[in-house]
């Protein structure tokens, strides 16, 4: 036997037995003919010819499939069709004569594969696929014979055919030559004529698709890349996976995909595919899987498992590299963003926002568990510190294999899925506890925290459940927490990066925890929407101490304050992108969290300086640059401005900010060089912000009239300076020290200059005597720049300003009277220092109203003249005559005294005498004329006190000691006259000892502790005092919100104890708080008082005009006259808008009118005439004329 | 220059992606030196570093973009 004798051979050099059958090349020969073809191709049971003929012709079916119709010559394409012709001639000759399912296509090669199958011939069983997919793939290009293609799919549908495949496919792993072609042919049958057969096929895929995930594990090995044009069992048993998926009905890719072995081995080995073919099964299954609506959603979800998505997660780190492919990471980015946030995908799940799988957000709590408890009272509010349960697993376990530090796409696709998913932010970092964000200058640090800024700047899920309205209860603390802060953003790694000398480490947090405070903002705020109140439970409680308790975590986890102001002091000066991005952090502390950005007590006012310093220089530089190469960007600028815009906001937020103080490192004060900033800002640079701080700071600081009283504050200033700086720059600039120092004077003695406006308006007998306070300042100070060494061009300056100053002043309906005299004043001053009187245009400025000016001039202008026009409802309004006044606002005297007191009181018990008012009759007995009946009344008062005493009467105590001290005081206050007898007591003390009674018999009574307290004071009272005053009017009413009925009380009695001109002198006598006038007209100025007590204010008014010389007091030291002017002011405003008939009032607003007018009458009338005139240069006659 | 009408968003947009990114290398240039040398920098970790400095750019809203790239000089 030949074999035994080669196994015999001694040496080894003759070729081993599987080496014989891979090496052995078949013989072919050139087909001329179709009849050739035949006998070649016709069954033989020699092996060896059977793969010769196959051999033949597998070299013309290669032929005619590498032919190219552009590039080959005419003679070759003649050629190619001659071979065409025979192959279709051979199949036409050879086509079953009935052509159903059983007929067999191609019965030669058949029977040969068949022949193969039984002697095991290996080289025919892998010739035969080889022609017969060769075949199908020349078939499938020509539709004269896709019938004899189809034909010949059905062929391999037969039972002998299915058994030969099935064995191919299932041969040794080493066999690749017979498994690769069989694969390869299976792949062209199910591809054929648009996947025709791949039905039936997959009915048979027990034999068709037989062992495809071991197939699919039969890679390439070699040092070498795979080559393309010899692909692996892998690659070929992909390709055809890939094409069944393509042609196959959504069913059928149900149960292919259902296959878990196949869908493992698809992708266990995809890194080492080559490019080309993982582009193919990204693509194909992004097409045929995941965007293919028809397969059921659980069929994807079965497919992208954890571990596929891992496994195509590692092909970001993808490393062949093809130059005319797309990039493999790209599409398995675009793949894995796909997969992972489109829901149809079948990967991501519906989660709840920001609360866990295991939190009820609508669980019903009883409501006294609630109360008791708050959110303690909610089992699951702590649970979720350490782990989060999340519904979104597959997700959660992909997320912890991504490395987002380390490639920005990595970062993309969380981020992604983070915001489809907000369950799994808390769970992934929950998780991924290894990586921390301690500083460190390296790209991994910058990586992550690229990564943390991107989550941290997804916004929070609405309603925070991702439903259509907020759940019942609030989500639990942790977890908003960890969307606001993720877990490795705590107070220690973000401290150690604010203070890290690696300026852009700071930078970098500083920009999240901008972030993140917005964040916290917009969670607070959600949990304080009102919805939380409307529902059937009332929880806003429950979600106002949930928005307290995310508030106070967020306080520990983010970095102290101090921390980042010193941060923000030790950026340099030029670096205005990381100074811009720490001032907004302070400012948004102070505006979304002040409780602690106030606790570091941060004076704003150096950096506020360095920042207006910095613009300015800025300013100059630009100017200096635009004549040469112009290095200053205009864009710094306007960052720099933003800047300041911060600074200035906290300016405002914090209390003490002096604007007007000049320091070392500006020679203007902080508001003149924002003025100045603003006026001489860029074109086109927008300043809002600094606008609105100028205007607040000027009203507030009384430099300008207020705008409510329709004056527009700061804009005639900013706009005559605006003009200024385009028509001559130069004497702007001269302009600012003196300008700073009028400002600066203005608020620093505010009063000073509304009082020389006053003067000056005794001289312009105007009654509008809206004036800016800083035009006075100017008038004060003019003669002092006059004086100046530079005087020429500060006053040459001036003498541009002025005039159109006070022009705008005017046009803005400032009064003019006083203006002119105003300008008079100051041309005086031109005159002394200049050698010329202020250069005043022949037109009058008062009546330039040029169209050159804002709008909001223009627009306040018409404002101003439609309250100059005064309004018409209220002016026809009558006063009171005397008679009606007298009704209205005359009391009798209480004190009037009734002798018969002396004698009433005797018979009577303690509580008639309390109770009855015996007491009080007798008490103001003590203001009687008559010394001996004053006497009598002390006795008799001293006598009821020890009556009091001993009885049972309930309040004996503080009755006895209010009789008793009143005694004193009496007694005391005779002594100090030196006059031994009793001295009427001033009306006040009276009064307040007789109301006090009706007090102290009422311990509800609510300055029952006030008297008693007083009472326990000392043993008499200061005559000079009136008793309770102070308490009543400037200290808290003690008693629950009882200050107006506190102050009824106290009117009361000052009404009764105001009676005699010495009552009169306590009233206006100078204290500590403002004479008593002054102080009752403040407390009827309040707008909110009603207009019973303001009544009693006008009754003590009114009394006072009964004394004699009252009313002069009242004008000439209390302003009186103007006082009420307001008041009128104010009721007539109400009148055009206030409807008729607030109930409950005892006169309606057009009454109050009426009492104004005929009070004002009445004092005009009992006043001194002479000397009102002269006090007031006919002002007040002209106001009640 | 000729660019009366309003810029896109777009426009403004990059323009100050650009702006944003000059200003940050300028002040950062120092650190961004010393990250280039760090062991772990690779060959996409400048478009890590690229990436991480213009994210900044979200902190400005729409028109404090504007404002700024508008002011920009009008010289050729």
């Amino acid at each position: 036997m030949g074999k035994r004798q080669f196994r015999g051979a001694e040496n080894g050099d003759g070729p081993r037995k599987r080496q014989r059958v891979v090496h052995e090349a078949p013989t072919s020969e050139v087909i001329h003919t179709s009849r050739q073809l035949r006998q070649l191709l016709a069954f033989d049971p020699d092996l060896g010819r059977s793969r010769h003929g196959l051999q033949s012709f597998k070299l013309l079916l290669d032929s005619l499939l590498s032919r190219d119709d552009k590039t080959d010559s005419a003679e070759k394409r003649q050629q190619h069709e001659a071979r065409f012709t025979i192959v279709k001639e051979y199949l036409q000759s050879t086509k079953p004569i009935e052509d159903d399912e059983s007929s067999t296509y191609l019965p030669d090669i058949m029977q040969t594969w068949s022949n193969a199958g039984q002697v095991n011939n290996e080289n025919l069983l892998s010739a035969v696929p080889v022609v017969l997919a060769l075949l199908l793939k020349l078939l499938s290009q020509s539709l004269e014979l896709t019938p004899i293609g189809l034909g010949i799919c059905r062929t391999l549908l037969q039972k002998r055919q299915q058994e030969l495949i099935s064995r191919s496919l299932s041969a040794d792993k080493g066999k690749a030559f017979i498994i690769s072609p069989t694969l390869r042919m299976l792949r062209e049958a199910v591809c054929f004529d648009g996947g025709a057969i791949a039905r039936p096929m997959f009915r048979a895929r027990v034999s068709m698709l037989k062992s495809l995930a071991r197939n699919m594990g039969i890679v390439h090995i070699g040092e070498e890349p795979e080559d393309i044009k010899k692909p692996s069992p892998r690659t070929n048993a992909v390709q055809l996976f890939l094409s069944a998926l393509k042609y196959l009905h959504p069913e059928a890719k149900k149960e292919l995909l259902a296959q878990r072995d196949v869908v493992t081995a698809l992708t266990r080995d995809i890194k080492q595919d080559l490019p080309y073919l993982v582009l193919d099964i990204l693509n194909g299954l992004r097409d045929h899987v995941l965007l293919d609506n028809k397969v059921p959603r659980e069929a994807k979800s079965n497919f992208l498992s954890s571990t596929t998505l891992i496994k195509i997660s590692g092909l970001y780190y993808y490393r062949l590299a093809s130059d005319d492919l797309p990039s493999i990471s790209d599409a398995a980015h675009d793949f894995l963003m796909t997969a992972c946030t489109n829901p149809s995908c079948g990967v991501l799940r519906q989660d709840s926002g920001l609360y866990p799988r295991e939190a009820d957000p609508n669980a019903a709590i009883p409501s006294a568990d609630l109360e008791e408890l708050g959110l303690e009272a909610i089992v699951w509010m702590n649970k979720f510190k350490t782990e989060v349960p999340v519904r979104n697993f597959v997700l959660s376990n992909l997320l912890q294999n991504l490395r987002p530090w380390s490639s920005v796409k990595q970062s993309e696709l969380i981020t992604a899925i983070f915001k489809v998913a907000p369950e799994l932010i808390a769970d992934f970092f929950i998780k991924n506890k290894s990586f921390t964000f301690e500083p460190k200058l390296s790209a991994t640090w910058i990586g992550y925290a690229a990564f943390l800024f991107n989550t941290v700047a997804l916004p929070l899920p609405e309603y925070f459940c991702r439903g259509s309205g907020y759940a019942e209860l609030p989500p639990p603390t942790s977890i908003v927490m960890d969307n606001i802060l993720p877990l490795p953003l705590n107070q220690k790694a973000l401290s150690r990066c604010l203070t890290n000398k690696a300026r852009m480490i700071s930078f970098f947090a500083t920009r999240i925890l901008i972030l993140a405070v917005q964040k916290l903002d917009t969670a607070v705020k959600m949990h304080q929407d009102p919805a939380h109140s409307s529902k059937f439970h009332n929880n806003q409680a429950l979600w106002t101490e949930a928005a307290r308790r995310l508030v106070d975590e967020f306080c520990q986890r983010s970095p102290g304050i101090k921390e980042m102001i010193n941060s923000y002091r030790s950026i340099p000066e030029d670096d205005i992108l990381h100074r811009e991005a720490a001032s907004q952090l302070l400012r948004l502390y102070y505006e979304v969290i002040p409780q602690v950005a106030l606790m570091a007590k941060f004076d704003v006012s150096p950096l506020l300086e360095t920042a207006l310093k910095r613009l300015s220089k800025q300013e100059k530089q630009k100017e200096a640059a635009s004549e040469e190469d112009g290095e200053i960007d205009p864009r710094d600028f306007a960052l720099s401005l933003k800047e300041l815009e911060n600074l200035l906001a906290i300016a405002g937020y914090s209390p003490g900010m002096r604007w007007f103080a000049a320091t070392e490192q500006l020679t203007l004060s902080p508001f003149t060089t924002l003025l100045k900033v603003y006026v001489e800002a860029l074109h086109g640079v927008s300043l809002a912000p600094v606008r609105q701080v100028l205007d607040f700071v000027a009203v507030e600081q009384q430099v300008v009239p207020a705008k409510d009283k329709g004056h527009p504050g700061i804009s005639v200033l900013l706009e005559t300076l605006k003009e200024l700086t385009a028509s001559s720059p130069s004497s702007l600039a001269a302009l600012w020290p003196f300008l700073d120092k009028c400002l600066t004077r203005c608020t620093t003695a505010p009063v000073k200059y509304l009082e020389m406006l006053q003067d000056l308006a005794k001289d312009a007998e105007d009654e509008v005597l809206t004036v800016s306070p800083l035009v006075a300042a100017i008038i004060e100070q003019l003669p002092f720049a006059a004086k100046a060494t530079d005087s020429k061009t500060t006053l040459d300056g001036l003498s541009r300003f002025l005039p159109k100053f006070l022009g705008y002043s005017a046009a803005v309906g400032e009064s003019k009277p006083l203006l002119e005299a105003a300008l008079a004043v100051m041309s005086d001053s031109f005159t002394k220092g200049l050698g010329k009187s202020l250069a005043v245009p022949k037109k009058h400025p008062f009546k330039q109203t040029k169209g050159g000016k804002s709008t909001e001039v223009k627009q306040d202008t018409n404002n101003t003249a439609a309250e100059g026009k005064k309004p018409e409802s209220g002016d026809d309004v009558a006063a009171l005559d005397s008679e009606q006044l007298e009704r209205v606002l005359d009391l009798p005297d209480s004190l009037a005294t009734d002798n018969s007191a002396l004698i009433k009181w005797q018979n009577k018990s303690v509580d008639e005498l309390v109770d009855e008012g015996h007491a009080i009759s007798l008490i103001s007995l003590l203001a009687s004329e008559h010394a001996s009946i004053r006497k009598e009344a002390l006795v008799n008062i001293l006598k009821i006190a020890a009556k009091v005493q001993q009885s049972e009467y309930e309040e004996k105590e503080q009755i006895w000691l209010l009789l008793s001290e009143l005694a004193e005081t009496a007694r005391v206050a005779a002594v100090s006259q030196a006059v031994n007898a009793v001295a009427p007591l001033p009306s006040t003390i009276i009064a307040f000892a007789c109301h006090a009674v009706n007090v102290l018999r009422d311990p509800t009574h609510s300055l029952y502790p006030k008297i008693n307290s007083l009472l326990t004071r000392g043993p008499f009272w200061s005559v000079d005092r009136v008793p309770l005053a102070d308490e009543v009017l400037t200290e808290e009413p003690a008693v629950g919100d009882s200050y107006f009925a506190q102050l009824n009380w106290l009117l009361a009695y000052l009404l009764d104890g105001l009676r005699t001109s010495k009552d009169l002198e306590l009233f206006h006598k100078k204290r500590a708080k403002g004479p008593l006038f002054e102080r009752l007209l403040a407390v009827a100025g309040n707008p909110y008082m009603r207009t019973p007590l303001r009544m009693q204010v006008l009754r003590i008014l009114y009394r006072a005009t009964k004394i004699e010389g009252g009313s002069t007091t009242l004008v000439t030291r209390f302003g009186v006259v103007s006082w009420l002017e307001e008041l009128l002011k104010m009721k007539k405003g109400l009148l055009t808008t206030q409807t008729q008939g607030a109930a409950g009032n005892i006169v309606s607003s057009e009454d109050e009118v009426a009492v104004y007018k005929g009070l004002l009458k009445r004092i005009w009338d009992t006043c001194d005439k002479g000397r009102v005139k002269g006090w007031s240069k006919g002002g007040v006659e002209g106001v009640i004329a | 220059m000729s660019d009366n009408k309003q810029k896109s968003q777009q426009e403004i947009s990059s323009e100050f992606t650009s702006y944003y990114l000059q200003r940050a290398t300028k002040e950062f240039a120092e650190d961004l030196d010393k990250v280039r040398t760090a062991d772990d920098f690779k060959n996409d970790a400048i478009h890590l570093l690229v990436n991480a400095l213009q994210q900044g750019t979200a902190l400005f809203s729409p028109e404090e973009q504007r404002r700024i790239v508008e002011t920009a000089p009008e010289r050729k």
